[in-house]
């Protein structure tokens, strides 16, 4: 049992959801408990099996770890290939973390077709972690889209009042970009196979790729980077997001802010920057150009925003564009800081929507002017609400502060001073927005006599929130506990980036791959120079 | 030649046994249903029977050809026998209950089914332009009779007739075709179209454009599609399960067939701009036009003119490798297609009426196994991963791509997402509308529950584990003769 657990820890993590949601079908329909129970149980298990990844990670190493490797379709080389470096092993612990949150708050909170909704969430963690741990392309693909299918459902199904628009508009967008993202894939594999005879569609193959001209790179890169931005969501491409984050069930909201999200910029750092890094050099400014729009369009419209629920989404679009200008700025401390703020946002988004979601069980608005004055009345709720604003607006002491200094300053020391001078205006409209939120809502005299009765938050709500909490406070208090854990894949996916610049700089040598077998050959030679490449991994 | 057509020794009716066995069972169906009419409840069993008879004839049966190097036994003609027998198979599961619900349950059905499933093996078997015409046309003939089988209700008898005068039309251009051939080469034997010098010429290139309108027509391929609609909205749905995939396979094998006889060198960029034209046409015309149907057999033909636009995609990339492609994509195609219809045939209950998509409201809590079956078609139609119809697409602009065709590729993909549109409001109204009415739906007929099951798992099986279908197409294309 152990031999299984240390060779195959990932595989099963990938797949306990799925074999979970298979046994629920055997549920009767009416066992509504019980269904939501054992989802529960399940995703709980799996966040305990998750656990030895933090514990045995290694430190030191920047490659990929807990490797598996396994023929899929050998025929054209596809595999099943996974592992995880230290990027990929924060987001999977967050998504194995926000899966029991969101599950336990639905305890209390979903009615109909129970068992249909647990089944959902497994296969959407099934999903996730796939296409975290996957490090083949064909594969990191399949899970990508598999992602999408049981989101619809939820949106669609458990959603609000415009939850068909919603969910019609969150599939086609995400398709949208993926599709051509396809295709991609197939050119590159099928460039690999002229080169070097073989078939593979392993990242660590594809990344020492070159490419017959610039032009090329930049479609393929374009291609990709369209498929991450609208997940991200980078500004102009955002405007699926408030939709479906607003009609989304909460635990549908949790696990779309708190993980979807990332998965855009994960695919960027782990994809696409490697494999075209000359492309994601020459447009990285323009990547945190959209940053920086992003940031400042998202807060203002915040700002102006009714309904709770819309006002955290668009502090999503805010909060992420302050994630995109860590990327852009390409320094050290910017993509440390970034992908840990990945994570913050996981946790403050979750536990702002899960608190939005308990007033709205109670009250059925999401109104901000609907409340007013209710700290009086549900102490521990505005507590808990306090908690996570500030940790969402980067107040010291909190994760959020951590994430966001990281990046201002990884940019400062950039070439693009001026990002973090806009980012950090950001910053402070964060907190407006957010902390008027809390005045409004909180605050203020009581003015409706039917919120003097609003109950408190409920113990297994009080459980879910209270776990985001304290991790907050972890990051806040020990950062380099997670920071260790990143820096050094951080570090390689710069160095793979920063190596393959130079190799390319010499565009004369792709041309001379089409002009018969001895180019072939230099190209084979030159591949095994590069095999030392940092995306090779632990094998 | 020494043989003359007919002249033929026990080698040769070895190999035609699996069409042997399924004429002949077609005439004691028939004789059955009349003589015996207690005999009746066994026709579907019977029938399922000889399929899995001929099948099995077929694939034990030793390869090579016979008839004078009339008629081939191969791995391409064992997968392609394989494919059609599961289509038939399904079509025959959800016949019985079908028949249950809406009466009239004949001999004639079942043995008009196996009479098709005769043609379609004639077509694929087939090395001689005449032995695969006959076999086209006693396809086209049962399912004349097939799709006018209701004929008290005036939409099955519009069907009939509309593609009876139709494919009378499309069998002219295809006749007409081989004449030209023939006056070419001298022998209706696809063989002896293998001369350099008949690629070039024009009368060839005519008389091959001639074949892919006939063929073409069969396989609903846009310009040549208009038929389909009708005709599947007044077919009874388990015969549409059957001509919405076999027929079309077999029309795209014959066509391979031909054109790899003729282009050994590679395809001529004339032929293969006009391949290729055609296959947007199809794509594009299929995809928008069924986002504006309401009606779900209405809208699956249209689906399925769009998918035969995918499939052209592979054709125009000619070579055995887009060969195999084309057979992993009709394998994916049975299975979401065929599972697809055979869930219209369990969801509806009244045959008598129109199908529109708005019937299924709320369907997915009220018969929660028939709809989940139709959704999961429905997303591998639409080519979402892990699922069979994504394997099915994959290959096939994997194999576009290898030929540097990426325009098409790129106007596939836009098709593709275009396709998600309707397919996912069928599962809206599924999963996402209340009820119409909240009486207990009758319980499911175990047939139908075989087959929607069987489809389900071989959507998930061959999404999930494909490279064994993979190797199974690429031994089936290395086994045509000619081309690379």
């Amino acid at each position: 049992m152990r031999a299984l657990f240390d060779g195959h820890l990932l595989t099963v993590l990938v797949f306990l959801p799925s074999a979970a949601a298979a046994l629920l079908l055997l549920f009767p329909e009416r066992r509504a408990r019980e269904a939501k129970g054992f989802a529960l149980a399940a995703s709980v298990l799996e966040l305990g099996l998750s656990l030895p990844l933090w514990t045995r990670f290694d430190l030191v190493s920047g490659t990929f770890q807990f490797v598996e490797k396994a023929e899929w379709i050998p025929a054209l080389g596809i595999s099943y290939t996974i592992g995880i470096d230290g990027i990929s092993l924060l987001l999977v612990l967050l998504t194995t973390l926000l899966t029991p949150v969101s599950l336990l708050y639905s305890l209390t909170h979903v009615e109909k077709g129970v068992r249909a909704f647990s089944i959902s969430f497994l296969v959407l963690e099934t999903g996730v972690v796939g296409t975290l741990v996957a490090l083949d392309l064909a594969l990191f693909y399949v899970f990508w889209e598999v992602m999408l299918v049981p989101m619809y459902f939820i949106i669609g199904i458990w959603g609000g009042a415009r939850r068909i628009y919603a969910a019609m508009k969150f599939f086609l967008f995400t398709m949208a970009g993926s599709l051509l993202m396809f295709l991609a894939i197939l050119y590159l594999a099928v460039r690999n196979r002229a080169v070097t005879g073989e078939w593979s569609f392993l990242l660590s193959d594809l990344v020492s790729l070159t490419y017959p001209t610039m032009a090329i790179q930049t479609v393929l890169f374009a291609a990709f980077a369209l498929a991450f931005a609208i997940k991200v969501p980078v500004f102009p491409l955002h405007t699926w997001l408030p939709d479906a984050h607003t009609e989304a069930p909460t635990a549908g909201s949790i696990i779309l802010a708190g993980i979807l999200l990332k998965l855009g910029v994960y695919g960027y750092l782990r994809f696409a920057m490697p494999l075209f890094p000359d492309a994601a050099i020459r447009y990285a400014p323009w990547l945190g150009v959209l940053g920086v729009i992003g940031v400042i369009y998202g807060a203002f419209v915040a700002y102006a925003q009714k309904d709770m629920k819309r006002l955290v989404a668009y502090s999503s679009v805010s909060h992420l564009g302050l994630v995109v200008i860590g990327i852009g700025a390409f320094t050290s401390a910017a993509m440390t800081g970034s992908v840990l703020q990945m994570i913050n946002h996981g946790l403050s988004t979750g536990a702002l929507f899960l608190l939005v979601g308990v007033l709205y069980e109670r009250s059925h608005t999401r109104e901000i002017a609907d409340y007013g004055g209710i700290a009086g009345v549900v102490p521990v709720t505005t507590a808990l609400f306090l908690v996570a604003t500030f940790s969402s607006i980067g107040l010291p002491g909190l994760n959020g502060f951590v994430g966001e200094f990281l990046i201002l300053l990884g940019t400062w020391t950039s070439n693009h001073r001026w990002w973090a001078v806009a980012a950090a205006t950001g910053v402070i409209f964060s907190a407006i927005y957010m902390l008027s939120l809390v005045q409004r809502v909180f605050w203020n005299p009581l003015t409706r006599e039917e919120n003097r009765r609003l109950p408190e938050i409920r113990v297994s709500e009080l459980v879910a929130a209270g776990v985001l909490v304290v991790l907050m406070v972890w990051i806040g208090v020990r950062p380099n506990d997670f920071l260790d854990r990143l820096r050094p894949s951080i570090e390689e996916v710069r160095r793979s980036v920063a190596t393959r610049k130079v190799a390319a700089e010499r565009p004369s040598r792709a041309l001379r791959i089409r002009s018969g077998t001895g180019g072939v050959r230099r190209e084979r030679s030159l591949r095994k120079a590069r095999d030392s490449s940092p995306l090779r991994g632990s094998q | 030649m020494t043989t003359s057509f007919l002249s033929f020794g026990p080698n040769d009716l070895a190999a035609a046994m699996p069409e042997i066995v399924l004429a002949a069972t077609g005439c004691l169906l028939v004789l059955l249903d009349a003589f015996a009419p207690s005999a009746r409840r066994w026709l579907a069993t019977l029938s399922l029977l000889a399929v899995a008879a001929a099948t099995w004839l077929l694939v034990a049966a030793p390869r090579g050809t016979s008839f004078a190097g009339r008629y081939e036994t191969s791995d391409l003609t064992v997968a392609a026998g394989l494919f059609a027998a599961a289509t038939a198979a399904i079509a025959i599961l959800v016949a019985k209950p079908y028949f249950q619900r809406t009466g009239g349950e004949k001999g004639e059905f079942y043995a008009l089914l196996l009479w098709g499933h005769l043609g379609v093996s004639l077509m694929t078997r087939g090395l001689d332009l005449l032995v695969v015409f006959i076999g086209l046309e006693t396809l086209s003939l049962s399912f004349y009779v097939l799709a006018a089988f209701f004929r008290g209700i005036q939409a099955s008898s519009e069907a009939g007739l509309k593609y009876f005068l139709t494919g009378a039309f499309a069998s002219a251009f295809t006749l007409y075709g081989i004449a030209l051939l023939f006056g070419k080469a001298g022998s209706v034997r696809i063989a002896a179209l293998a001369r350099p010098e008949l690629a070039t010429d024009p009368l060839v290139s005519f008389a091959l454009l001639l074949l892919i309108v006939g063929f073409g027509f069969k396989m609903s391929l846009a310009p040549f599609h208009a038929w389909a609609p009708d005709v599947y909205q007044g077919m009874p749905t388990p015969a549409v399960a059957y001509l919405s995939v076999a027929p079309k396979g077999a029309s795209l094998l014959v066509l391979y067939r031909v054109l790899t006889a003729v282009f050994q060198a590679g395809m001529p960029g004339r032929f293969q701009t006009a391949l290729v034209v055609l296959a947007i046409l199809s794509m594009s015309l299929g995809n928008v036009v069924a986002l504006a149907q309401r009606d779900i057999k209405r809208l699956l033909a249209y689906s399925g003119i769009a998918h035969m636009g995918y499939v052209t995609i592979a054709l125009a990339v000619f070579g055995r490798e887009a060969l195999a492609a084309v057979i992993v994509y009709f394998f994916t195609y049975v299975v979401s297609n065929g599972g697809a219809f055979a869930a219209v045939s369990a969801l509806y209950r009244d045959e008598t009426k129109p199908h529109p998509v708005g019937l299924l409201a709320g369907e997915g809590r009220r018969t929660p196994f028939p709809s989940a079956v139709l959704a999961l078609c429905l997303f591998s139609l639409a080519g979402i991963p892990a699922t069979a119809g994504f394997i099915g697409k994959f290959f096939v602009f994997k194999a576009a791509i290898e030929q540097g065709l990426y325009a098409l590729a790129i106007i596939g993909v836009v098709n593709s997402l275009v396709s998600i549109g309707y397919y996912l409001k069928i599962v809206y109204v599924l999963y996402m509308r209340e009820p119409l009415d909240q009486e207990r739906p009758p319980t499911l007929a175990p047939a139908d529950r075989l087959a929607l099951g069987l489809c389900a798992a071989g959507i998930l099986a061959l999404g999930v584990f494909p490279a064994g279908l993979w190797d199974l197409a690429r031994r089936a294309a290395a086994s045509l003769p000619f081309g690379r």
